[in-house]
């Protein structure tokens, strides 16, 4: 049985123009949520709409399942994206995600919704050529219902509890899939205790996205001397409640890629190298310490096209990049075993 | 066609909620007791001592009351804040980064 308050209107305009005065989008047109969609997103995801799917306590606000679909449906999802949508709501939710915090802060920080495992092919989740931007239904949508939970559900509306100063377009929609079949890489979420046939989100609170250009390099060494160059200049603050789990993410392009796995090299040994060189003390102003507790607190995730060579640092606001497998899709092989998490995150 | 259409929120926000006014003013500072809020964002504490330090040497200040957060990224603790709340008649509870 849905729970939320219900309202009749004579047409879809009717509806839109009184979902604008009331607060109800994020300034783009939004969908119905009409109780039959509502089900029907309930029901792919296997959830009941009265199902806790975290909490914001210094808000006293709980979040639902039907909370969630209600917000997917006005986005724009299709019903089989709505298990992507509660495990990215679940992963924002986590103590470590630190909601209050990073959507309230006057940095304005977005956050990446990272989709990794079978799911991004059977949903259509674009994670090659042009998979930050606009044009991917899946994309845009998915990441776009988190944040319309965000506005709508955990009151972070700007000028009330959002108090960006000046806030970001990626605050619309941030979501994308990691091309794990780029290469042989370990994808993201395996390296974080998932299955390979086991599909997760991970949510990212980023407070700057930066461009590490590198077009000189020709061997991984210099690539991720880059990374750490353009890393540094920016640094990465400690902080006693996150503690040693932050995390920094890489997204990875194909003409960065293909230097590594023409040498051979794993996320692994990336994590290694690039640890003790972000994680050195200080020389000066533009070189600031990256305060990052393990090498394997470095994710490096490959995405996007040919072309440009590029990787994008997502650089992190005061959270942890928290893991959450999709579940119960109709989609998706029941999890077995092997699909609980070793970890965390 | 009719369109029926569930509310996508956690609830009504209040006027109270969404139009909030800043707290009156003091005249002066004579007798009020002045709360502090550390956030530990750049040097906050330091610039917070030198300000406490500024106002008590012009006089009238009855109390200093300071919260330190136990970081950036979460609200004091409740201990903390009730002595804030209930110790402290004006407060600095912002510094930005």
């Amino acid at each position: 049985m849905l729970h939320a308050p219900r309202e009749e209107w004579p047409d879809a305009d009717a509806f839109l123009e009184e979902a604008y005065a009331r607060g109800w989008t994020d300034g783009l047109p939004v969908v119905p949520a009409t109780p039959e969609k509502v089900e029907a997103f309930l029901a792919v995801a296997g959830v009941d709409p009265a199902e806790v799917l975290g909490s914001v306590p210094t808000r006293e606000v709980t979040v639902t399942a039907e909370h969630a679909a209600i917000n997917a449906v006005m986005a724009g999802c299709r019903p089989e994206y709505f298990p992507v949508v509660v495990a990215a709501v679940r992963a924002h939710l986590d103590e470590h995600g630190n909601c209050h915090s990073t959507t309230g802060t006057l940095s304005g920080a977005a956050h990446a919704v990272i989709v990794n495992g079978p799911v991004r092919h059977e949903i259509g989740i674009a994670c090659g050529a042009g998979c930050l931007g606009p044009g991917f239904r899946a994309n845009a949508t998915i990441g776009r219902a988190l944040r319309l939970v965000i506005r709508n559900v955990c009151r972070a509306i700007p000028g009330f509890l959002d108090r960006a100063t000046y806030s970001w377009p990626l605050r619309y929609s941030f979501c994308f899939g990691e091309d794990e079949e780029a290469g042989d890489w370990t994808p993201l979420h395996v390296q974080r205790g998932y299955a390979a046939d086991q599909s997760t989100v991970t949510v990212h609170s980023v407070m700057r996205m930066i461009s590490a250009w590198d077009s000189t390099s020709r061997d991984p060494e210099g690539v991720l001397d880059t990374l750490v160059a353009e890393t540094r200049y920016h640094g990465i603050q400690g902080d006693a409640f996150l503690g040693d789990g932050v995390n920094v993410v890489y997204v990875m392009g194909r003409e960065h890629q293909r230097f590594f796995f023409e040498a051979g090299w794993s996320k692994e040994r990336m994590q290694e190298y690039l640890w003790p060189r972000l994680t050195a003390d200080t020389t000066g102003f533009h070189d600031r310490r990256v305060n990052l507790g393990h090498p394997e607190k470095i994710l490096v995730v490959a995405a996007g096209g040919a072309g440009m060579a590029e990787t994008w640092i997502l650089m992190p606001h005061l959270a942890w990049a928290i893991t959450r497998p999709v579940e119960r899709s109709t989609l998706d092989p029941a999890p077995g075993p092997g699909s609980r998490p070793r970890s965390s995150p | 066609m009719t369109i029926v259409a569930l509310d996508p929120t956690s609830g009504p926000i209040g006027a109270s909620d969404t139009e909030r006014r800043l707290a009156p003013r003091p005249r002066s500072l004579g007798g009020e007791r002045l709360g502090l809020v550390v956030n530990g964002l750049g040097c906050s504490e330091r610039f917070l001592d030198a300000l406490a330090e500024e106002l008590v040497a012009l006089g009238g200040i009855a109390d200093v009351v300071k919260v330190v957060k136990p970081s950036v990224s979460v609200p004091p603790e409740p201990d903390d804040w009730a002595r804030l709340t209930e110790g402290a008649t004006v407060a600095v509870t912002g510094f930005g980064g």
